[in-house]
């Protein structure tokens, strides 16, 4: 019998350390296999995988602060306080070895099949750090997302020094860090404390540098995560040793994460971006709606990235020509993806995680306020089946908005421009486009998501 | 590193004089000071003493570990005291604790003393290395017990 046990206490100094032992001792005394992960000042060590935990008859957790039992869904957990383990160990690990394993719930267990699926398909723990980063990342995205739309209350361009705009400014002030917290805690679940400085840097240069989106992020996330993961393997002169984790590997992989970032991925996609362009404005000479949906294709590729962000530009470039149709097909394609996966998680819950399904509640207020990012927690967690129904979704939401010659003469605002008097025009059959853009995206979801799963 | 960078034989009071938990981390604390690991011996009684509040030290089997994090502190160190008849103490399993380790780290340890203080807190555990502390005759045999 395997058990596996996590110890932490607040200052990780001592007890973090003496109850790892403890476990470890009364574990070989009482003729059981164990392994303890230890979550103290010097960071994760001897760190649990997903087939420790699949292994393990249950889980024993010590600890004296609050601990991320999200690993453990399926398996019983057993928590005793840090401070009385010590004297206690032997009882503790009595406990572990009599607990019943938890008979997992039907939607429980299928969600962890979909993420334990793709861990193997991927052959890798890439997965569980992507997870890392959006868990994260999902506060700051619901939090910037519904202070911009409750700043809509005020109007759609609240003067300067009004509250409107201050809360408008709280938001945006909110969701610039919504990327860049993503990639930090992927790089640090990777490599632990010395990640968060180069990946929070890699998060910057993604959004506000090469404008790489948060596809970007993703990879500036694993760069500076595997960068230093393999610096932390360097062995350093006994003098340096010391300042390793403090200094050599964040400034190392900053260094050669960001150039690679800026050289190897940046300047492709200026020249993409170019062309994108070009493509578009030679689009909109021959078919309004092949161009609707384009952009929509383009809008919930990368959500914020450099696709999304030419057909934006795009779209309220012509604004300022007074063409105001593909302003309407953009802002419903970027409706439709938060909106489509909110509906998603309603109707067909098995397919997603909890996490998933509490980040849907709060799309749904994100999508309606053309909020796209509001998807992106969906998409980073599972990009292969994601963006193919988002795409789909905006597509169609794109292409009916111009079919049924919608205009929109503001370039943001959600439903808030919908209620507008005379802000869209035809404004009926523009939700409808939106409504029916949403739809598609929820069933081509649970379409994709059954796609590669074991029976 | 060395276990003996963190603890020397100054730092080691074979017999401490106080019969109660702050006296006796006042005595380490002492020690800490004298020996040039604290800056401020009541700062950093008092760190601990807010340590001790969250939950107890004393964590069983006679042994009582209270440690502080605080600017306070030059560099990570270790005291140790031993109380023939035990302390007052609120420890888990009511047994007064005679096995004190007073263990000090500046807000931005690195790794590498913590790791050693890792160390020293897994070999507590083990009730071989607790009878040799409680037998020892010198402060030197300490320090071997703990390497």
């Amino acid at each position: 019998m395997k058990i596996v046990a996590i110890t932490n206490c607040p200052t990780g100094i001592a007890h973090t350390y003496m109850a790892a032992e403890a476990l470890e001792k009364a574990a070989k005394e009482l003729g059981v296999e164990i392994k303890v992960e230890t979550q103290g000042s010097i960071g994760v060590e001897n760190e649990l995988t997903t087939s420790d935990i699949a292994e393990a008859h249950s889980v024993l957790i010590a600890s004296g602060v609050a601990t991320d039992l999200s690993r453990f869904k399926d398996k019983a957990v057993i928590e005793w306080p840090v401070g009385k383990i010590i004297n206690e160990a032997k009882e503790a690990v009595n406990a572990a070895i009599n607990a019943k394993a938890k008979t997992p719930t039907g939607e429980v267990s299928e969600a962890q099949e979909s993420f334990t699926d793709s861990l193997s398909h991927k052959g890798s723990g890439l997965l569980k750090h992507l997870f890392t980063g959006i868990s994260y990342m999902i506060p700051i995205v619901a939090t910037g997302g519904l202070l911009i739309a409750i700043s809509f209350l005020w109007g759609l361009n609240p003067p300067e020094g009004s509250f409107g705009a201050t809360i408008n400014t709280l938001g945006g002030a909110a969701l610039s860090f919504m990327i860049p917290i993503m990639t930090a805690f992927i790089a640090y679940s990777i490599a632990d404390r010395p990640g968060i400085a180069p990946g929070l840097v890699m998060g910057y240069l993604s959004v506000n540098v090469i404008g790489a989106g948060f596809l970007g992020g993703i990879v500036g996330g694993l760069l500076a995560g595997y960068i230093a993961l393999f610096l932390k393997k360097v062995k350093l002169p006994q003098a340096l040793s010391g300042i390793s984790v403090v200094l050599f590997i964040p400034l190392i992989t900053t260094v050669v994460g960001g150039l690679l970032m800026i050289y190897v991925i940046g300047s492709p996609i200026a020249g993409l971006m170019t062309a994108l362009n070009n493509a578009l404005t030679n689009l909109s000479t021959t078919s309004m709606v092949i161009l609707g949906a384009v952009m929509g294709l383009m809008t919930a590729f990368d959500m914020g990235g450099p696709f999304d962000k030419v057909a934006y530009t795009f779209s309220v470039g012509l604004l300022a020509e007074g063409i105001t149709a593909p302003m309407a097909a953009n802002m419903a394609a970027g409706m439709t993806p938060a909106l489509g996966l909110a509906l998603a998680t309603v109707l067909f819950r098995n397919r997603f995680t909890q996490q998933e399904r509490e980040a849907g509640k709060v799309a749904w207020a994100l999508g309606a306020c053309f909020i796209t990012e509001g998807a992106i927690p969906f998409a980073a967690s599972d990009p292969l089946r994601v963006l193919p129904a988002t795409m789909l979704g905006s597509a169609v939401a794109g292409a009916l908005s111009m079919l049924f010659g919608c205009t929109l003469a503001a370039p943001h605002g959600g439903i808030f421009a919908i209620l507008i008097p005379k802000a869209v025009g035809n404004v009926l059959l523009y939700v409808l486009a939106i409504v029916i853009g949403a739809v598609v995206t929820a069933l081509t979801v649970n379409f994709t998501k059954s796609i590669g799963k074991k029976s | 590193m060395e276990i003996t960078e963190l603890i020397n034989p100054e730092n080691i009071k074979l017999d401490l004089l106080s019969s109660a938990k702050e006296e006796a981390i006042g005595e380490l604390a002492q020690l800490l000071f004298n020996s040039g690991f604290i800056k401020d011996k009541e700062e950093v009684v008092k760190a601990a003493l807010i340590r001790e509040k969250e939950f107890t030290t004393g964590v069983g089997l006679e042994v009582a570990i209270p440690h502080a994090k605080s600017s306070f502190v030059i560099k990570p160190g270790v005291a140790f005291g031993r109380s023939r008849k035990g302390l007052e103490w609120d420890t888990v399993d009511g047994l007064p604790p005679k096995l004190i380790f007073l263990i000090v780290v500046p807000t931005d340890a690195h790794d590498q003393h913590l790791q050693v203080l890792a160390q020293i807190s897994r070999k507590i555990i083990h009730d071989d290395v607790r009878e040799k502390l409680l037998q020892a005759l010198e402060a030197e045999s300490i320090l071997e017990t703990l390497k």
